[in-house]
């Protein structure tokens, strides 16, 4: 029979850890089956549009003798990936000085980590707009369907993110702060910010690093 | 039975800052290494088998300082850890599932390609 445990914070809890934070990962759990399964179908449909012969493509193809450039820009991607990477090393700083009680320091880290975490979107919102002017749609091939679903959702789910740590730095910003619970408040905000980053490592190998052919 | 609650401070576990910043370093360093892959010309197999392990190398980093898994519960760990390995052999039961639907595309294309 478990035991009730306490845990940092005070509550007793069953597991002998905090019921928020598991939910937290329950839930990113899920998310790798969410992200999973598109990853799955852009592989599946990235490469049917090679061989099909049905442009715009990802990567640089030779097609019947005829070379196609692909749409995918690298060092721009890479510049993205790296801004998102700094966040996540901004993230960790936050929950830091929640966990330490260091308020500036939380209230500066979280500040960056919404900065940085608006410029990648910035890139993403470039990025969608140069494909879209390239002949790049959500309706022009698979490769375009799976391609702007999956980045999509990964951007919207850094754009909440980015609200999320924005509700709590607000919140940090009254009398009482976040409580007595702050550092676990900023550890489960940092838990889902580190998960969109991994998605993120994970994307950026698929799409952009693999070469299709 | 419970046991004598804590005094309600937080649990502090995880790296120093300094350790954070190393490892931030280490990350963006593997980036770099993984694009120079990417741009090297190796052999299309040797290529996927670097980026992916040198990408897994990244995610378990992540998970395990930043997220803290290293320091957390075993219950934490069994359920993420649990589903992403769900996910992962979902993601080759669809590639293995589909992937047979592309093979009249690619002998086409083969076909009218010459090679």
């Amino acid at each position: 029979m478990a035991q009730a445990v306490a845990h940092g914070g005070g509550h007793v809890t069953s597991t002998g850890t905090s019921n928020r934070k598991l939910m937290m990962w329950i839930f990113l759990g899920s998310e790798c089956l969410f992200f999973g399964s598109l990853i799955a179908t852009y592989l599946i449909f990235a490469g049917d549009v090679i061989h099909r012969g049905v442009g715009p493509f990802p990567h640089p193809v030779t097609i019947n003798g005829e070379h196609h450039e692909g749409i995918l820009d690298i060092p721009l991607t890479s510049t993205s990936t790296f801004v998102l990477l700094m966040s996540s090393v901004t993230m960790v700083f936050a929950v830091y000085g929640a966990q330490h009680a260091r308020p500036k320091m939380m209230k500066l880290s979280t500040l960056a980590t919404i900065v940085l975490g608006v410029v990648f979107l910035g890139f993403q919102a470039f990025e969608f707009a140069t494909f879209y002017h390239e002949g790049l749609t959500l309706g022009t091939n698979l490769f375009g369907a799976s391609f702007f679903v999956l980045t999509g959702f990964h951007g919207t789910h850094v754009a909440v993110g980015a609200l999320y740590l924005a509700s709590l730095l607000a919140a940090s910003f009254r009398r009482n702060g976040l409580g007595h619970e702050a550092g676990e408040h900023m550890e489960i905000a940092g838990l889902y910010w580190h998960f969109v980053d991994i998605v993120w490592i994970v994307i950026f190998t698929i799409i952009y690093l693999i070469p299709s052919e | 039975m419970a046991h004598a609650p804590s005094t309600g401070h937080q649990e502090q576990h995880g790296l120093t800052p300094r350790q954070y910043i190393m490892l931030g370093l280490a990350l963006t360093l593997i980036t770099i290494v993984e694009l120079w892959v990417s741009y090297s010309g190796m052999a299309r197999s040797v290529l996927i088998t670097v980026l992916v392990v040198l990408s897994a190398v990244k995610f378990a980093a992540v998970v395990a300082f930043f997220m803290h898994l290293r320091f957390e519960n075993s219950l934490m760990t069994k359920f993420f850890v649990g589903s992403f390995l769900l996910a992962v052999a979902i993601l080759f039961a669809l590639l293995g599932l589909f992937w047979g639907d592309l093979q009249p595309a690619r002998i086409a294309l083969e076909a009218v390609s010459g090679h």
